[in-house]
């Protein structure tokens, strides 16, 4: 027990001055926000441009309120669960001050896990509420009937934690990408378009063939942003949701091993090679 | 007894690429890497007793930092070994690290984005410093090392000299046995200087702390250090006190003579006057200010200082104590082993 309120009170520092930080970037961060909106607004024209072509009412199985749903809930679970201990990490291998970390009886990562969660706070609070009561009111006046499930949404919570921990995980070891590219600045281009497809933000799963949406499904992309938007919408059954959650836990897991993993051959690389 | 710090042999070497210049050489060394082998350190041996400070000297690349960074556990000695407070550093980093503190000069180890008060709460957790003690050490620490006016920034808009001190206090939080400061002065003006050479004086004498450090600054030599041990090259040249270097290496005194007449500084021959080489007496021309250094092995400063009035006329005259960089020059550019 105590452990456990020593290791919160060891890094509730970082989530405050996560926050503070964000405060004192507001205005990139607003820039930024403005960005990711516009571009969910073009998907929103793309597909409405779609669907009007279109004879039938649905394509693939969903109607143009679902697509509206899902380009939105897509957006905000992407800026949601989007990490950057990607460049936190490249930096300090860069720069060398990774090997001030070795000096320290503590765990690296939750340094800055922390910290994320400090800003994450601060962006639930302005985009989080907004961004759901708008998706919730559209589709009010579309169908004319309330939509919104708390069952649902409360699942998308906590598949959108797991989505976050992959994403954060992930990105941490793609972080350490920065020993051999020594610059992460074209790289990161080519693995933000690839994972916006692989995890159907730009593209539904299920629009796919089957053969390729069957494959990106287990992937662990799809279980970045795809998994938790389609338990938003309730179109996965509950055999859908537990097997999705297992496969949530697994990438984490996953993804947690093999920072470790790569942690420690860094420290004896960066031990025989110097930093 | 066990010496605090204990290293013996210790060998580390790197693996350099050399690239061929230009776009071709740049590809070439792409696919077929040449490579180097440099020995930064090259058998080096020493010990340091409980409570002592050990100043570490040698010039830029000499190996100092590697050493110090194998200590610390940071690099892994190629070969050769080191304990520390009965520990190998390499082995079981994670404990070994709680028991030191290390500072850096060119680099910090605060966390950017926290404030400093936040920073030392955090470090206060990670090395589960009691509450009592804590509140102890800060009054303690704040007292030294003046942190009072900055400790709610956060650390990225420190100057250099607050960044220091906080680096250092950061580094006491814990009460280590062992200290490493790599370059603890590095660019800092003299009354920060000051600061943090007291609170290492504190910090040894109050709780027997064993410092190594390591310095451009002779004079944080000559203020802190027993014992120097002198690198160069990877290998140690001199192991020893500070009157044992000066006894072993001369005793080199500079006198400024002020000269009524400047052009007089023509007539002065110490050279061919006391049969000298450049190398024991130095005599060069600064405005109307003669400056002679040399070896008091070699010549008395009473005659240097005869000969000159006897010669020409003297306004003013400055003698200027020993100067342990004059003698660790010429060690660097005699290159001098023992």
């Amino acid at each position: 027990m105590s452990r456990i309120k020593r290791f919160f009170r060891t890094y509730k520092p970082f989530t405050r001055a996560g926050m503070q930080e964000m405060i004192a970037y507001r205005a990139n961060f607003i820039c930024h926000l403005i960005g990711e909106i516009m571009a969910a607004f073009i998907m929103y024209f793309v597909w409405k441009a779609v669907f009007l072509s279109s004879d039938s009412e649905t394509f693939m199985g969903f109607t143009m309120e679902d697509m509206v749903v899902y380009i939105f809930i897509t957006f905000l679970t992407g800026y949601m669960t989007y990490s950057d201990g990607a460049f936190a990490v490249g930096e300090e291998i860069i720069d060398g001050s990774i090997a001030m970390r070795m000096i320290k009886p503590c765990s690296f990562e939750m340094c800055f896990l922390f910290q994320e969660l400090g800003s994450r706070l601060i962006s639930i609070s302005m985009i989080f509420v907004p961004m759901v009561a708008g998706v919730e009111i559209y589709r009010y006046a579309v169908c004319g009937e309330v939509r919104f499930q708390i069952g649902y949404f409360l699942l998308y919570i906590v598949s959108l934690l797991l989505a976050y921990m992959i994403s954060f995980y992930f990105n941490v070891c793609y972080g350490f990408m920065a020993f051999f590219f020594k610059n992460l600045w074209g790289t990161t281009l080519i693995k933000e378009t690839l994972i916006s497809f692989l995890s159907g933000a730009i593209i539904p799963l299920a629009f796919m063939p089957s053969g390729l949406a069957a494959v990106l499904n287990i992937l662990p992309f799809a279980s970045l942003s795809y998994t938790p938007v389609m338990i938003y919408m309730g179109m996965y059954s509950t055999s859908q949701i537990l097997w999705s959650f297992g496969l949530q836990i697994f990438w984490v897991v996953v993804m947690y091993g093999v920072t470790k993993l790569i942690w420690r051959s860094a420290v004896r690389y960066l031990s025989v090679q110097g930093g | 007894m066990e010496s605090m710090i204990y290293a013996e042999n210790l060998r580390k070497e790197f693996k350099k690429i050399i690239k061929e210049p230009g776009l071709k050489g740049s590809v070439k060394s792409l696919f077929h890497p040449k490579k180097e082998i440099v020995k930064a350190v090259d058998g080096i041996s020493f010990e340091v007793p409980k409570g002592e400070i050990l100043g570490f000297i040698g010039p830029n690349g000499a190996g100092k930092s590697t050493v110090i960074k194998m200590l610390t556990g940071i690099l892994m000695p190629t070969s050769g070994m080191c304990r520390i407070n009965g520990k190998i550093p390499q082995e079981d980093r994670k404990n070994y690290v709680r028991e030191i503190g290390v500072v850096f000069g060119q680099r910090t180890q605060l966390w950017w984005d926290l404030a400093l008060r936040e920073t030392y709460a955090v470090l206060k957790e990670i090395y589960q410093v009691p509450d009592d003690q804590y509140q102890k050490r800060m009054a303690f620490l704040n007292e030294v090392l003046e942190l009072d006016s900055f400790i709610t920034s956060p650390v990225r808009t420190l100057s250099l000299g607050q960044r220091m001190r906080a680096d250092i206090a950061a580094s006491l939080l814990h009460s280590p046995k062992v200290l490493f400061l790599d370059e603890p002065t590095i660019g800092l003006d003299v009354v920060v200087k000051d600061n943090i050479r007291n609170a290492i004086m504190k910090i040894n004498k109050e709780e027997g702390t064993t410092v190594i450090l390591t310095t451009h600054d002779l004079a944080d030599i000559e203020l802190l250090c027993e014992r120097i041990v002198m690198i160069d090259k990877g290998k140690k040249v001199f192991d020893g006190g500070l009157s044992e270097l000066k006894r072993n290496f001369g005793d080199v005194r500079t006198l400024e003579f002020e000269l009524v007449n400047a052009p007089d500084f023509k007539l002065l021959d110490y050279h061919r006057r006391f049969h000298l080489t450049e190398d024991e007496l130095s005599a060069e021309r600064d405005g109307s200010l003669a400056r002679v250094r040399f070896d008091t092995a070699e010549v008395s400063v009473e005659d240097v200082i005869s000969y000159t009035l006897s010669t020409v006329h003297v306004k003013d005259l400055n003698i200027k104590g020993v100067e342990i960089e004059e003698i660790i020059k010429r060690l660097y550019r005699r290159e001098v082993s023992l």
